[in-house]
């Protein structure tokens, strides 16, 4: 059996020329990683096919999300301002001492209104609001004369610019009145002012410093924002304190992600070292595993890297865990190892190659195929997966045997450990395995029953429910439009951009009034179109100054000879002027600009806070040129969706490949090693929905991943099914805890995500691990090929 | 996210209550009545820059603590402005002229809060707004304010009050050059609860 002790000439070859191209990939991955080469994908929208996806709608969420993703606002509470104010200094106060203000808003200078004014009085015959607009073109002259008579006399107006004459129906004071009004945020003593629900606060805006994703960043923030609170809270009782941002969000996931790090990732790394010392005596099996996984992952990157434009997050992480089926080899091998004298591991390990060949072959048959869904996400987690795979094998077949050179006798847990297959039970037709059966029938069907999906991203929110109160209460506090759901309006020219938003406005208008949405924010009402501000100056020329217009009625009424002011229409507000003034600085996100060989702007709403109300909203694009609604929380989850059935899909056919390849290798027996591993991943669904888990697409992740191992647990076992043989049994054991310490772990995660996937491996590999060995044809103390 | 609206924000943007100690002012605290319920007349004459003769307008007004003010002008044409906490309404019979909401416009709780203090003479609440000087004799006294903030300043540059036990005369000079110049009388403060009619009002 035994034919050479020593490496043919062509292993030692195969051995160098892996080094030589391992070498180049680990010097490609330095390249890529310290040279900053290597662009990092996180939209989850690059994920849809390309034909689906709109360049603009991904550029300008990309835009909104960068404008937003360093910003946090901060609200200093107090019951009476003077206490706010005092609690609000404080705190601007403590961050100055800081040293790094973090671009801190609060103390505002009496000089940015006077601008404001200065900037729009010029054009203050030619704005109008859609009130305005509206009184003008329907109500009767001497009804608008009657009405500025009766503000005239009133003992206090409201806030008007220049002379009465100038402007009779203070039509420039409103307008600006409703621009105000689109915020909450007064100005008090110089200070940002709120005063709302019977409070006032002091608002901070503070800007993270450096890179909106650096994670040192986002933690250097915290601290500081720590100490400010505190010195704001001491300033007297009853003063609170909320802060709201993405970089907190930010902050507190990575928080959260080193915290488990340091639990469930040194746990698992600990508790996989301790088994494999335990299980071999030795720290090399441990190294060798990882090496090959690491190797794999290196390989996967770099294929990947020079494959795609760029490196998606979700490929990273999906594509790493599937790399981890690798495992299952470099066990194997070692678990063949015990008890084998050292030189005879090159003949073992050409003995065992047909077996992992074959176990390697049915994992990459699953990520093969998802190389041919039309999604590239799929795609690029295919080829990533398939690659590391691959790369890992070659790595345990190639260099294993150099760099495993000493002797590995048996331990006592794994000579216990492989002896343990004796005890298992094999299904055969007797009453002990019926009963088993009904068990699970049971199991499945009460399971099944309940088994639903539900692919909402916002069931992967992970931020600490404080962090999302004092969200929710800021939002309301603040009334500030949401920047999840959106019109995102496109032309070819500014001026068709401003006109389709003001068609979309006059849409919108009849949904304000039922109460739909409370309020809408547009560029458009601040910087009105060309043809809109022509119509406006018009209609105030006709209906305030013309013959038997409103100033006709007012003279008559109050019998004072007022004169006609001068008509002098200037030149129209046009977007550059507005993009370079100050006060386009609250609205400027919202302005894209050129996009797309065109040009954007985005219109956001105000209290959107049910999902129906979208069913009203989203057909207003379809009647309009140039309009989309745009939803990225639903187009994210009916990304997940879709990806999750086609994943399901791919898994079933996965199956049939599977059991064709083993049908070639085991014939009739071949069922023997897949149904355990079927088996299992159907229990564990049903467990999961009896658990009250919905169905998610880390679940059918975890299930494609079930797939890849448990079979080669069907596979090692079937190779040698005795019952009394101990190698094949222990190297499953070690391969099923290894998997289960590294993946099974997660399910302790706070990260949904990860606690899903997590959970699945939990059940399904435990499952597939303890289903197999009864799985094994009964009766066979010797090697017998056809038994079935 | 951002304030969006510094313009008016400073136009109609509350004091901050440092500390006021004229002796002055806290004389004609000591004098002023502030009763829970203050009813009165009023004649107002308004002198508009650019008009030639002044605009003059009686009427009757209500002062009620916690809930506001209702201004009725009789003459020339009948109208009413109510202020409570959280709005102002201007009607002309049953047509509403103006309306402006507190939610919308958190300032109307300023504005209404302002016109409330002149009328009722609270020196306190005013303090926060102005800057007091004044004089004052045996029988009457008279208070010259000036907006603390440059924002109150750019709208009103002075405003007048002169009374005894009651504010009899409130003089606003606004900044565009517009006077008004606003006298009361027949004010009193009985009976302390308002009128199955004078609550309708404020509805």
């Amino acid at each position: 059996m035994i034919e050479r002790l020593h490496p043919s000439r062509l292993a030692r070859r195969l051995a160098l020329f892996w080094l030589l191209l391992v070498l180049a990939i680990v010097g490609h991955n330095l390249w890529l990683w310290l040279g900053q080469h290597i662009k990092i994908d996180t939209d989850v929208l690059a994920m849809l096919p390309q034909d689906e996806r709109n360049p603009a709608v991904q550029d300008a969420t990309r835009r909104l999300a960068d404008a937003a993703a360093r910003r946090i606002v901060v609200l200093v509470g107090a019951n009476d301002w003077p206490a706010a104010e005092k609690a609000g200094d404080a705190y601007a106060n403590s961050l100055r001492a800081s040293g790094q203000p973090l671009g801190l808003r609060y103390q505002v200078g009496e000089a940015t209104s006077e601008q404001w004014l200065n900037f729009f009085s010029p054009y203050r015959q030619q704005l109008l609001t859609s009130e305005q607009r509206q009184a003008l073109r329907e109500q009767p002259p001497a009804l608008l004369a009657q009405r500025a008579i009766e503000a005239l006399y009133r003992p206090m107006g409201m806030p008007r610019f220049g002379q009465w004459q100038d402007d009779p129906l203070n039509l420039f004071g409103s307008w600006l009145t409703a621009r105000a009004g689109e915020s909450k945020v007064r100005l008090n003593n110089g200070r940002l002012a709120l005063q709302a629900e019977g409070r006032h606060y002091a608002v901070l805006m503070l800007e993270q410093q450096g890179s909106a994703f650096s994670i040192a960043a986002q933690q250097a923030l915290l601290p500081q924002l720590d100490h400010a609170r505190t010195a704001a809270l001491a300033t007297g009782a009853g003063i609170e304190v909320l802060t709201v941002g993405i970089p907190l969000h930010a902050a507190a996931a990575a928080r959260q992600a080193e915290r488990e790090v340091h639990t469930i990732g040194i746990g698992s790394l600990i508790g996989i070292v301790v088994l494999t010392l335990f299980a071999f005596s030795a720290l090399r099996p441990r190294l060798l595993v990882t090496l090959s996984i690491g190797v794999g992952l290196l390989v996967a990157i770099s294929v990947c890297s020079l494959l795609f434009d760029g490196l998606h997050l979700i490929t990273l992480v999906f594509g790493a865990s599937l790399v981890g089926v690798a495992e299952n080899y470099g066990t194997n091998y070692f678990s063949g190892r015990l008890g084998r004298p050292a030189e005879q591991r090159w003949a073992m390990l050409r003995e065992q190659m047909p077996v992992m060949g074959l176990a390697m072959l049915t994992t990459v048959i699953g990520y093969a195929l998802l190389a041919l869904t039309p999604f590239p996400g799929l795609r690029q987690i295919a080829v990533f997966s398939a690659s590391g795979l691959l790369a890992a094998f070659v790595t345990v077949l190639w260099w294993f045997p150099y760099l495993d050179k000493g002797e590995m006798a048996y331990t006592r847990l794994s000579t216990w450990l492989g002896s343990r297959r004796a005890l298992w039970p094999t299904f055969q037709a007797n009453a002990y395995s019926g009963l088993v059966v009904l068990v699970i029938l049971g199991i499945l069907l009460a399971g099944g029953m309940r088994l639903q999906a539900n692919d909402d991203i916002r069931l992967l929110q992970n931020s600490p429910p404080d962090l999302i109160a004092q969200q929710l209460r800021v939002g309301k506090l603040l009334d500030l439009p949401g920047m999840a759901q959106f019109y995102l309006i496109q032309g070819r020219t500014e001026q068709e951009v401003l006109q389709r938003e003001e068609a979309l406005k006059a849409k919108l208008i009849p949904l304000v009034n039922q109460g739909v949405i409370s309020g809408y924010q547009a560029v458009s009402d601040w910087l009105p179109s060309e043809t809109r501000q022509e119509a406006d100056a018009a209609l105030i020329r006709q209906v305030v100054y013309g013959a038997n217009g409103v100033m006709s009625h007012i003279r008559s009424q109050i019998g004072e000879d007022l004169p006609q002011p001068v008509a002098d229409t200037p030149a129209p507000l046009t977007p550059r002027q507005w993009l370079a003034s100050p006060v386009s600085e609250p609205l400027r996100h919202q302005w894209l600009g050129s996009l797309e060989g065109g040009f954007a702007s985005v219109l956001v709403l105000r209290g959107l806070d049910h999902p129906t109300k979208q069913t009203k909203l989203a057909p207003l694009a379809a009647q309009l040129e140039g309009v989309h609604w745009v939803d990225k929380v639903g187009e994210v989850s009916s990304v997940m969706a879709r990806y999750r059935h086609l994943m399901a899909w791919v898994i079933a056919i996965s199956y049939l490949l599977v059991f064709m390849a083993l049908s070639y290798r085991f014939g009739k027996r071949a069922w023997r090693a897949l149904a355990p591993t079927a088996l299992a991943s159907v229990l564990t669904l049903a467990l999961l929905s009896l658990a009250g888990q919905p169905l998610q697409l880390f679940n059918v992740l975890a299930l494609l991943l079930i797939l890849g191992m448990g079979v080669d647990y069907g596979i090692f076992l079937l190779e040698q099914p005795q019952r009394e043989a101990i190698r094949p049994f222990l190297s499953i054991t070690l391969a099923a805890a290894s998997t289960l310490l590294a993946f099974g772990l997660l399910a302790l995660s706070a990260t949904p995500a990860l606690r899903a996937f997590g959970l699945t491996m939990l059940f399904g590999i435990g499952l597939a691990w303890l289903l197999t060995p009864a799985f094994m044809p009964p009766n066979t103390s010797t090697t017998g090929k056809d038994a079935a | 996210m951002k304030h969006r609206a510094l313009i008016l924000a400073c136009l109609l943007s509350v004091g901050s209550a440092s500390t006021w100690a004229a002796d002055i002012a806290s004389s004609v605290k000591e004098r002023l009545l502030r009763p829970e319920v203050l009813r009165g007349e009023f004649e107002q004459s308004k002198q508009v820059n650019g008009f030639k003769k002044p605009l003059l307008s009686r009427g009757d007004f209500l002062v009620v603590n916690e809930r506001g003010v209702v201004w009725r002008t009789r003459e020339p044409f009948a109208s009413v402005l109510k202020l409570t906490r959280d709005e102002i309404v201007a009607t002309q019979g049953n047509d509403v002229a103006f309306k402006l909401n507190a939610s919308k416009e958190p300032s109307v709780r300023v504005i209404n809060g302002l016109l409330f203090s002149l009328l009722n003479g609270d020196v306190s609440k005013l303090g926060e707004h102005f800057k007091i000087e004044g004089e004052a004799n045996a029988k009457t006294w008279k208070l010259v304010l000036t907006s603390r903030q440059a924002a109150l300043a750019k709208l009103m540059s002075k405003v007048e009050l002169t009374g005894d036990q009651y504010v009899r005369r409130i003089d606003i000079d606004e900044t565009n050059g517009d006077k008004t110049s606003i006298r009361f009388s027949a004010q009193n403060s009985e009976p302390a609860k308002l009128s199955r009619e004078e609550a309708t009002r404020f509805d």
